[in-house]
């Protein structure tokens, strides 16, 4: 599943298995979690142990180095959710991971002084450590599904050193920065599972003719996934209010580096993922161009209006974090040209790349020395504030020296980084002839020139001028502080003075990886930067510059205020969210209470149906109560016509008792008569019946029968017998 | 292991708890201390007779034993095979925490007589289910569950509580008497309705259909699905909170498994698709995901907060059912898992803080994670892998979810996974974030003075703690590695199902 997919005609020329880059990642983040549960007065414990992680990461990022310039460093953990850790470092992963390990060292040690005005250090130190062994995740991981686990960390331990403060603007800003990271997130979990079932594998490996119709969705979700990291308009809301609220040594590292990665991840997706090994057709061909063409417009239209926000803010780090927004459209944009040039864009990478290297350098710096001033003054508005040149002369000059490297003064790195993406326009306008890569240019030189426009407000508003009397009082800053500040300073003009040096030993054997071929190569190998074109570029636009900055201030402009409605946020976040939201709770709610509603009015329809059956039931039960009624009246009725027919009955009973009284008496009278009469009539009836049981007794005995049979009437029978025996025998003969 | 010996354990699984209830509720009359250690270690020996049985389901056992006929043809049987397994394993050792928990919780309340016995005798009934052999048992023991379940419901007896547990109680008959209606019709077509038999019904017909449907109304009522999901954001809070952790984490589960058992051993996969039945299935999954997680968004009480997104959590289970692939079956059955122990987590906690503070509304818990730091972190980490943070376990469920409709085809379904993610994301961060690093008090923090506020330490009982950290080191362990046990599980139970599934 992790070994390249079949038919790459290139493959790295040699490839070390070594534990090391999990060991970079897993150590600081173990350093991390540990810290987290000692004492919180240990402060001095916290200090060391995040120096430690750090310097860690630091030295095993170069160990790496000896390995990563000949080829690759892979180590593979299977047993790590579904589909392992898988890790990968070539030379593009090694610079990020180089770059995040110093500036984050040189943030660590700058947290010393800074935060020892701050709270919950053992929470800040822990989490500090947590994020870098994240961060170095996402660049070090061999898979977008590794690099996603990373990322999704980092979003996480991050938020927590946004949120630092606690304060409601903190919490407004963090609660913003956590739901732009999680949403983002599930847009790169999504692609990074389109990915897996359209290909079969989440390797970084050129992937573009296997991704077949699906692939703009995938790349969608994957700009989307990186660019709230990166803050890329119109996604980069949250880095305006995360950054400034955040400690300054964390949003050093957040703008400095974090979005670094959201960029990476584009790098990656746009020039690695969506390339491919063998010859386009001309349809992909015209495909990647206009992938490419897409990419670097948002990156212009990030840098500018990122450029314009910065000159229209009043609050110092807000100024840097829109620049910041500016900065990552320019490596955008690069990326963007080095993707319509397909093969042949080698400059937009070597510039991508250059400027990330430069504007990790020049933003982490350029926030820590505003942080210093901060950390004095307790100060973030520029009308506020003024005249610090005067009480901190090493802060005013380390800052205008990373000031110039912003703004691309020759001598300073930033002026290698945008001469180089300048060219890569420059070369793709030359090879397409397009108006829109020509419009691009311009927009490109406009926003330059802003950059040093804004630069100079802020320096105007920080170093120069009256100090307020409030903050009329001697300044002694730390050794640590000014150590940190003073190795920035030398870095920048380090990489300014000697562009050909990184360009030579790091960026070209980088972009030698993706096999970038062409006259743009060799134009690469030798590069003058100090020569008249570029020089000439940069000159106008420090003209321009001038041109805009000198009746802009007189005038005021960078005092308006763009009402809120202007706002990305009133226009497009507020309401989208908040109609979805609203109207996804409403539906929900809608729904689950009609559904609610059915049940109970079937119900409460059942309840009124049982009440009619009810009814019918006491209908007829009132009629059978009334039927009743009917028959005890009816009883009752009758029970007095009873007891009238009993009277009456009573009555005609006595009458007739009387009468029977009498009847008898009558009778006695007349039975007496009867009696007298009778016992003549009985005399003379027992003489008759004497006489009539004389005759009956003599007209029984005459009567046949066994009793009154005698012996003479059976003599004659036997006799009479004999004499048919006789006859009858006789006769026979 | 022999047959026999899975057959014994068995019947000691389910048959424990049920005799020991008459017990636990004499002994109440006697001693509370006896009543309350019997049923701790009721359910501890229930759990632990379940894990005896785990190198069997490994091995792939399949055991199918009728005990005796009650009517013809329709027996009580037991059957045992990984599904049940997976299901009894983590029904009984939830079921055995949330027990310990209780102790602590529930001391204060009324009617502890009457809890713990039913509190087991739910137990019992519960490992019926995933224990009996066919459908009839099956519902047997499933009517006893979802009739115990009304008294843990009603237990506070308030009038809400009344009201809810009236409401429970119209949705289980009616549930119970769809259930019963699929279980004969399934009889007439096929003749049986044991699980052993393999595929029942093989030919679509109008009668099969009308099965379906009565399978999908009497599990789906248990499982909380659209539209029958009513009763349970109103039932699941009332009740106290072990068994609100019980209801939510475990209880729902019955209904999946009923479903998983009814496409797999009732009708087939081929039959689901060919009838377009699993696009039923689908459509009511993503409608109960979207459902739950918006309503979720709008509810103030934290505990119907968490019944809501119940709600939506099985509809990820469903919608692995509806897809019906291998990554989708793991997913789903993952799913059974992972929200075992994401949900009992947060009712716990919840139950914790309503426990010590008294607090219900989700505003008023602002800086409550500063107050109770154990039951508050076990909170966020269960919210989090609710979330779908990786690498908890949530993510895992999700991943292979994902996987699975991505297999089949449908990043539409991929699509609803993400978004009810996003929407997980809006109602639980506001509770976890605020209860970290806000002070309690309302939105006046301004000052930043609030960090000089000392916060004293109110933890609630060890004894209600220590479920809590269980359980919640459970959710990262069994998502840290794809090669935990219950992912394991997953995966042979898919391939056991997906291999027909009755063997």
């Amino acid at each position: 599943m992790f070994a390249a997919a079949p038919g790459h005609s290139f493959a790295s020329p040699e490839i070390y298995q070594s534990a090391l880059p999990l060991l970079v990642i897993l150590v600081p983040i173990l350093l991390g979690i540990i810290l987290y549960f000692l004492k919180e007065e240990w402060v001095k414990v916290f200090k060391a142990t995040s120096l430690v992680g750090s310097l860690f990461a630091l030295a095993g990022v170069l160990l790496l180095l000896r390995m990563v310039i000949s080829g690759q460093v892979r180590f593979n953990l299977i047993d790590f959710m579904q589909m392992g850790l898988f890790f990968k470092v070539d030379l593009i992963g090694w610079i990020f991971a180089l770059i995040i390990a110093l500036v984050w060292t040189l943030a660590t040690v700058f947290s010393f002084a800074y935060m020892d005005y701050e709270h919950n250090l053992r929470r800040y130190y822990s989490l500090l450590t947590i994020t870098l062994g994240a961060t170095l995740g996402v660049v070090l991981a061999g898979d977008f599904f590794t690099l996603f686990l990373f990322f999704e960390m980092m979003t996480l331990s991050s938020f927590i050193l946004v949120i630092h403060e606690q304060d409601s603007e903190a919490m407004k800003a963090g609660m913003l920065y956590l739901y732009l990271g999680i949403g983002g997130g599930l847009c790169l979990l999504f692609a990074v599972m389109m990915l897996f079932s359209i290909t079969g594998s989440v390797d970084i490996a050129p992937a573009f003719n296997l991704l077949g119709g699906q692939r703009t969705i995938i790349f969608i979700c994957f700009l989307i996934g990186f660019g709230v990291k990166a803050g890329l308009v119109p996604l980069h809301i949250w880095l305006p209010q995360a950054h400034p609220v955040a400690p300054s040594p964390a949003s050093a590292l957040l703008s400095g580096i974090l979005i670094k990665s959201g960029a990476y991840g584009i790098l990656r997706v746009s020039l690695v993922l969506f390339s491919s090994p063998d010859s386009l057709g001309s349809a992909d061909a015209s495909y990647i161009f206009n992938l490419g063409n897409a990419l670097m417009w948002i990156g212009i239209i990030t840098m500018f209006l990122g450029a314009v926000m910065a000159i229209l803010q009043s609050n110092m780090k807000r100024i840097l974090a829109y620049s910041s927004v500016s900065q990552i459209g320019y490596i955008v944009a690069a990326i963007g040209a080095a993707a319509l040039m397909n093969g042949e864009g080698g400059m937009g990478f070597a510039g991508a790349v250059y400027h990330v290297i430069n504007h990790a350098f020049f933003k982490a710096g350029l926030f820590m020395m505003v942080g210093t001033v901060f950390m004095f003054t307790r100060e973030l508005e520029l009308p506020r504030l003024g005249g610090m040149f005067k009480k901190m002369p090493l802060v005013g000059i380390t800052f205008l020296i990373a000031a110039f490297g912003i703004a691309g003064i020759p001598g300073f790195n930033g002026y290698a980084s945008k001469t180089l993406i300048h060219d890569a326009l420059l070369v793709a306008m030359e090879h397409y002839e397009l108006f829109s890569i020509e419009l691009a240019e311009k927009i490109f030189v406009l926003t330059s020139a802003l950059t040093i426009c804004y630069f100079i407000k802020l320096f105007q508003g920080v170093f120069l001028g009256p100090v307020p009397e409030k903050l009329d009082r001697e300044y002694r800053l730390p050794f640590s502080v000014q150590a940190v500040l003073v190795s920035f300073a030398l870095v920048i003009t380090g990489i300014g003075l000697f562009p050909n040096f990184v360009l030579e030993k790091i960026i070209i054997p980088a972009a030698s990886i993706l096999h970038y071929e062409g006259p743009v190569m060799e134009h690469l190998h030798h590069f003058h930067f100090f020569e008249w074109p570029p020089l000439e570029a940069m000159l106008i636009v420090i003209a321009l510059a001038l041109i805009i900055y000198i009746p802009g201030a007189w005038r005021g402009w960078f005092e308006w205020k763009p009402p809120w409605w202007l706002s990305i946020y009133a226009i497009i976040y507020k309401p989208v969210t908040e109609k979805l939201v609203a109207a996804t709770c409403r539906m929900g709610v809608l729904v689950d209470s009609s559904v609610d509603n059915v049940y109970n009015r079937s119900g409460s329809y059942a309840r009124k149906l049982c009440s009619y059956v009810v009814n019918i039931d006491e209908g007829i039960d009132n009629f059978y109560a009334s039927s009743g009624k009917a028959a005890r009246h009816l009883a009752d009725r009758s029970t007095e016509m009873d007891s009238a027919l009993d009277e009456t009955y009573r009555k005609t009973g006595r009458a007739a008792q009387k009468l029977a009284r009498q009847t008898t008496d009558m009778d006695k009278a007349l039975n007496k008569v009867y009696d007298q009469a009778g016992q003549k009539t009985r005399e003379e009836m027992e003489k008759m019946l004497a006489e009539k049981k004389n005759k009956e007794d003599r007209r029984e005995r005459r009567k046949w029968s066994i009793e009154n049979l005698s012996f003479d009437n059976l003599l004659l029978v036997l006799v009479l017998a004999v004499v048919s025996l006789i006859i009858f025998y006789f006769s026979r003969l | 292991m022999t047959d026999s010996t899975i057959i014994v354990l068995i019947i000691l699984i389910v048959g424990l708890p049920i005799l020991m209830t008459p017990v636990i509720f004499f002994t109440s009359r006697y001693s509370e201390k006896l009543r309350n250690s019997l049923a701790v270690i009721t359910s501890g020996l229930t759990f632990a007779l379940t894990i005896v049985l785990y190198p069997a389901a490994v091995q792939g056992d399949v055991v199918q034993q009728t005990l005796f006929e009650i009517l013809p043809r329709l027996e009580l049987s037991i059957r045992f095979d990984i599904l049940s397994f997976c299901l009894a394993a983590i029904s009984s050792f939830v079921w055995f925490l949330c027990t310990i928990y209780s102790l602590d919780y529930m001391a204060k309340e009324h009617a502890l007589n009457r809890y713990y016995p039913v509190l087991i005798l739910a137990l019992g009934s519960c490992q019926g289910i995933y224990f009996a052999g066919d459908f009839f048992s099956l519902f047997v023991f499933f009517e006893l569950m979802s009739l115990i379940a009304y008294i843990l419901v009603i237990h506070e007896e308030t009038e809400e509580a009344m009201r809810a547990g009236y409401k429970y109680l119209v949705m289980t008959i009616i549930g119970g008497l769809a259930l019963f209606f699929g279980i004969v019709i399934v009889f007439e077509l096929g003749g049986t309705v044991s699980l052993g038999v393999g595929v029942i019904v093989r030919e679509p017909s109008l009668l099969a259909l009308i099965a379906f449907i009565c399978f999908l109304i009497g599990f789906g009522m248990k499982a909380g699905m659209f539209p029958l999901h009513v009763w349970l954001p109103d039932a699941h809070p009332v009740a106290p909170s072990p068994a609100s952790a019980l209801l939510s984490g475990v209880m729902l589960k019955t209904g999946a498994y009923g479903l998983l058992r009814v496409i797999f051993n009732v009708f087939s996969i081929d039959l689901m698709h060919n009838g377009g039945w699993d696009v039923i299935l689908g459509v009511l999954a993503v409608i109960t995901i979207l459902l739950g997680s918006a309503v979720a968004l709008t509810q103030t009480d934290i505990k119907r907060r968490l019944a809501y997104s119940s709600i939506s959590q099985l509809g990820y289970i469903l919608l692995g059912m509806s897809i019906l692939n291998d990554n989708a079956i793991t997913g789903a059955v993952f799913h059974i898992f992972s929200h075992a122990f994401m949900k009992s987590v947060l009712f716990l906690a919840a139950g914790a803080i309503i426990w010590k503070t008294g607090i219900r509304k989700i505003t008023d818990m602002r800086g409550i994670g500063r107050q109770m730091p154990v039951t508050m972190g076990c909170f966020s980490v269960a919210a989090l892998a609710m979330i779908g943070i990786p690498p908890l376990n949530g993510f895992l469920s999700k991943w292979t979810l994902s996987l699975g409709a991505l297999d089949a085809g449908m990043p539409f379904y991929v699509l609803v996974l993400l978004i009810s993610s996003l929407l997980n994301a809006l109602y639980y961060l506001p509770i976890i974030i605020p209860a970290f690093f806000d002070v309690p008090g309302g939105d006046d923090h301004g000052t930043g003075d609030q960090h000089e506020i000392k916060f004293n330490i109110q933890e609630a009982t060890p004894g209600m703690l220590s479920p809590m950290v269980i359980l919640a080191i459970c959710t990262l362990v069994f998502g840290l590695t794809p090669n935990n046990i219950a992912f394991i599980l997953s995966r042979l139970t898919s391939a056991f199902l997906l291999l027909g599934g009755a063997l």
